[in-house]
């Protein structure tokens, strides 16, 4: 971008903005500009304040303190059509489509003014920026790149002076993402300031003018993209006390001879393909992968809870023609799910009946004596460190780390040959997390086999053995050695650097 | 125009004319027009009690009191007419308590965040007590009987009810297709999140799906007292589950954002053919409900299965594009990622 263009007033500018809730500092005191006919790459990984950003400039959120201004003027939003009446309109990641309803209603939806005209500019913009589709048909029948031309042709239906596009590539080909990248040109080239979300660095490099890197809650970084390389942002995204990891001497490297406790061969879905990897007991393989890229997906495959997935998988040493989580279960399969509130844990039960709860769909008896519920929610409490006042005492009124213990115990419960924990550690302070790393370490010394999913290079780099990187849907092993944060960050956002030993 | 001849109102009208078709090869007085006018003439209640569930029903809501709140607008009404009112009043005084019971689940529903099937069910049992209360658990008999000449009275031997009943279809349906906050209740009910975040006032919406699905009660209130010209407690008792029976075959998915009024006439003409075609077939009463709730569940199950089938198809076309993208990208090396607005162009 020439210079004489960013000396201008930003279109939005935060000024020293801070976001607290309850007791977690998101925010502190950020300034971001946004000018126009700039893309401006926001950067950050997950719990950084990204997204943060993003719903306090789109009216989602307000502020803790700071000010926002709009042309040089202070403004306040509490809703998004607050912000869309600023000219400021957000492009979500996944795009809010009415599925039953048609391409004209679905852009024309909510707009005041006469709507026989606004068709008329609806129609003329979509030409514009080269959104192809039959105004009549429903808006399900849409791609996700034409409905990612929706909300944009939405936006600029309400004269939106910055778009704000969260991860806008994550689920295009590439194709697709070549047109997107000469759409935005094209938006930019109008004027329209552009706030753009993306994990793919090489098309942070590619796209944008200027980048901000976020880091717990401040930027660490900011400048124009044509003084930065991919390696840059990847340093800057790191977090500041890091360390390289000490070589292990791992468990598994003794391995030989023994049989994998569970071996995945040619598993392929909708979303990845041809995954293969083996765990051995007493080993952690790590799994690596920006949100999107298929990882979760794969282990509800192995966990059978995609039914529609192929290929083989054997659980230590036995296959079963169908597999469902039951039936994983009892062949010694455990899987711990990323969102803990959503399938992991019964938030308004005592938290021993989530404990025991694994052990309910196990076995032939089909009554469970309360003496020993109690009994076996005890002997986890104080083996995973658990703090709470009673067994009896409900989920909902405990810390986030001591949640995820429970989901922990309750996956322990039947003692399982091999574990798949996605995020384990998500939204749990540092204390906690180390705690739960201790647990991994535990189930390693008793043989366990361990799968960890994470999009957190440095967790995968601090409790792995071995390392997988899932990347658009492949699933690669990085050669032994290659366990760097570097090496591993570099492999897993969609750097171009080469990887190597 | 193939889009109306996909739609599920269309393959139920199918249904239906095959159903009355079949049943006058056993019986020729199936077609007698005065058969199928009384048909027309005992679905009306059914079909009002539809139209306003259909309005909730489209916000992904569900109101089991609508048919409490019409036994209530029903005891208005007798008391009205009882105490002299005159026909125009009474008949106002009913449509107020329907809009009024209707606004109670909306508040409820809307803005403080009930959920609708427990909503509805605590106003269903107020709605019901409400009117023992009121009349102290008798019948409401004594009623001018000049009201029933407004359901007697016939244009061209069709009853004056029924073409009112046409004019306010024709009505609902031009401000469902052209007004523009009526088309809000669709994308209420397709994504409320994204509705909320296209500016449109989502709780406001769901208020008065729930107020117009009230108002319709009263409405159809009317009408039965009209046509039978006492008001018995039982007035309404079991007509909410006919009329969410009546949309959901019509095509209004429970899931919220699809079907039409049509849905809802073609709905409830339906389920109050499948009546009378048993009485023509000297089936015993006792069966129409199971012929009702059998017939129901193969369309829905049918329509499901169609459904499914498609999306699964667009799902596997998805997923066979990204393949064919990553493995073009492996094979012929990386496209230029940014292209210059020209050369796209």
């Amino acid at each position: 971008m020439p210079d004489d263009m960013t000396q201008n007033a930003p279109v939005v500018a935060l000024r020293g903005i801070w976001k607290v809730f309850e007791s977690v500092t998101v925010l502190r005191g950020i300034d971001f500009d946004i000018h126009a006919g700039e893309v401006h790459a926001l950067l950050g990984g997950n719990g950084s304040g990204k997204s943060t950003i993003v719903k306090i400039i789109s009216g989602a959120y307000r502020p803790t303190a700071g000010t926002i201004e709009v042309s040089g003027m202070a403004q306040s939003f509490s809703r998004p059509s607050e912000a869309h009446a600023q000219g400021i309109y957000m492009v979500p990641q996944e795009p809010q489509i009415f599925p039953n309803l048609s391409v004209r209603e679905n852009l024309l939806m909510g707009l005041v003014g006469d709507p026989v005209e606004n068709a008329e500019r609806a129609r003329g913009i979509a030409d514009e920026i080269g959104l192809a589709a039959d105004f009549n048909a429903p808006g399900g029948e849409l791609s996700i790149a034409n409905q990612q031309l929706i909300e944009i042709v939405r936006g600029l239906l309400r004269k939106a002076r910055v778009l704000i596009l969260d991860e806008p590539t994550s689920s295009l080909t590439r194709r697709e993402v070549t047109s997107l990248a000469a759409q935005m040109r094209s938006l930019t080239a109008r004027g329209i300031g552009i706030l753009f979300i993306s994990h793919r660095l090489n098309e942070v490099i590619d796209l944008s003018d200027r980048v901000s890197v976020l880091r717990d809650g401040h930027f660490v970084l900011e400048d124009a993209t044509a003084n930065l390389t991919t390696e840059k942002l990847v340093e800057a995204m790191l977090p500041a006390d890091f360390s390289a990891p000490v070589e292990q001497e791992t468990a598994a490297a003794t391995a030989l001879g023994t049989k994998p406790v569970l071996a995945v061969r040619g598993l392929s879905s909708r979303v990845f393909r041809e995954a293969s990897f083996e765990v051995y007991p007493g080993e952690v393989v790590g799994i690596s992968g920006v949100v999107g890229a298929g990882r979760t997906e794969l282990a509800e495959a192995i966990f059978g809870i995609d039914t529609d997935a192929r290929g083989e998988v054997v659980i230590d040493g036995n296959t079963a023609p169908v597999r469902s989580p039951q039936i994983c279960q009892e062949m010694g399969l455990s899987y711990v799910p990323e969102d803990r509130h959503a399938h992991g844990i019964f938030l308004d039960l005592p938290s021993a009946h989530t404990i025991s709860s694994s052990l309910m769909a196990l076995g032939r008896s089909r009554f469970m004596a309360a003496a020993k519920e109690m009994e076996l929610a005890e002997t986890f409490v104080e083996r995973l460190r658990i703090k709470l006042a009673s067994p009896m005492q409900y989920a909902r009124t405990l810390s986030g780390g001591n949640q995820q213990k429970i989901v922990l115990a309750k996956i322990l419960a039947p003692a399982p040959r091999v574990v798949i924990l996605d995020e384990p550690t998500r939204g749990i302070d540092a204390h906690a997390r180390q705690d739960v790393y201790r647990i991994i370490r535990t189930l390693t010394a008793d043989g366990v086999g361990v799968v960890v999913i994470s999009s957190e290079v440095g967790e995968i780099a601090e409790v792995s053995d071995r390392i997988m990187v899932m990347k658009r849907g492949n699933l690669v092993e990085l050669p032994a050695g290659v366990r760097s944060v570097e090496q591993i960050s570099a492999a897993t956002f969609d750097t171009n650097g080469e990887v190597t030993a | 125009m193939m889009r109306i001849l996909k739609s599920r109102e269309f393959l139920v009208l199918v249904l239906l004319v095959v159903m009355i078709l079949s049943v006058a090869t056993v019986n020729k007085a199936v077609l007698y027009p005065i058969t199928l006018i009384n048909i027309l003439n005992s679905s009306l209640f059914l079909m009002l009690l539809a139209i306003g569930q259909m309005f909730v029903v489209l916000t992904r809501g569900i109101d089991v009191s609508v048919g409490a709140t019409a036994g209530l607008s029903a005891v208005i009404f007798g008391f009205a007419l009882n105490a002299g009112l005159p026909l125009p009043l009474a008949m106002l005084a009913a449509l107020v308590t329907g809009l009024l019971g209707g606004m109670v689940n909306g508040l409820g529903v809307a803005f403080v965040g009930i959920p609708p099937i427990i909503m509805t069910l605590g106003t269903l049992g107020a709605y019901r007590g409400l009117m023992r209360v009121l009349t102290g658990g008798s019948w409401i008999e004594s009623i001018p009987q000049n009201i029933k000449s407004f359901a007697v009275t016939r244009y061209l031997s069709v009853p004056l009810m029924v073409w009112t009943m046409v004019a306010v279809v024709i009505v609902v349906a031009l401000l469902l297709w052209k007004l523009k906050p009526a088309r809000y209740f669709y994308a209420v009910g397709d994504n409320y999140d994204g509705a909320y975040l296209l500016g449109i006032n989502v709780k406001m919406t769901r208020f008065w799906a729930f107020s117009l699905a009230g108002a319709f009660a009263g409405a159809a209130a009317v009408v039965f007292v009209g046509q039978i010209g006492f008001v018995p407690m039982q007035t309404g008792n079991g007509q909410e589950l006919k009329a969410i029976a009546a949309v959901v075959l019509g095509g209004v998915s429970l899931m919220g954002g699809t079907g039409s009024i049509w849905s809802a006439v073609i709905g409830a003409l339906f389920l109050t053919a499948v009546d009378s075609m048993m009485i023509f077939l000297k089936v015993p009463g006792s069966w129409n409900n199971a012929v009702a709730g059998f017939v129901l569940l193969a369309v829905v199950v049918f329509d499901f299965l169609i459904r499914r089938t498609v999306r699964n198809r667009r799902l596997a076309a998805r997923a066979a594009e990204m393949r064919r993208s990553e493995l073009d990208h492996d094979g012929a090396g990386a496209p230029a990622l940014v292209q210059t607005p020209e050369a796209t162009s």
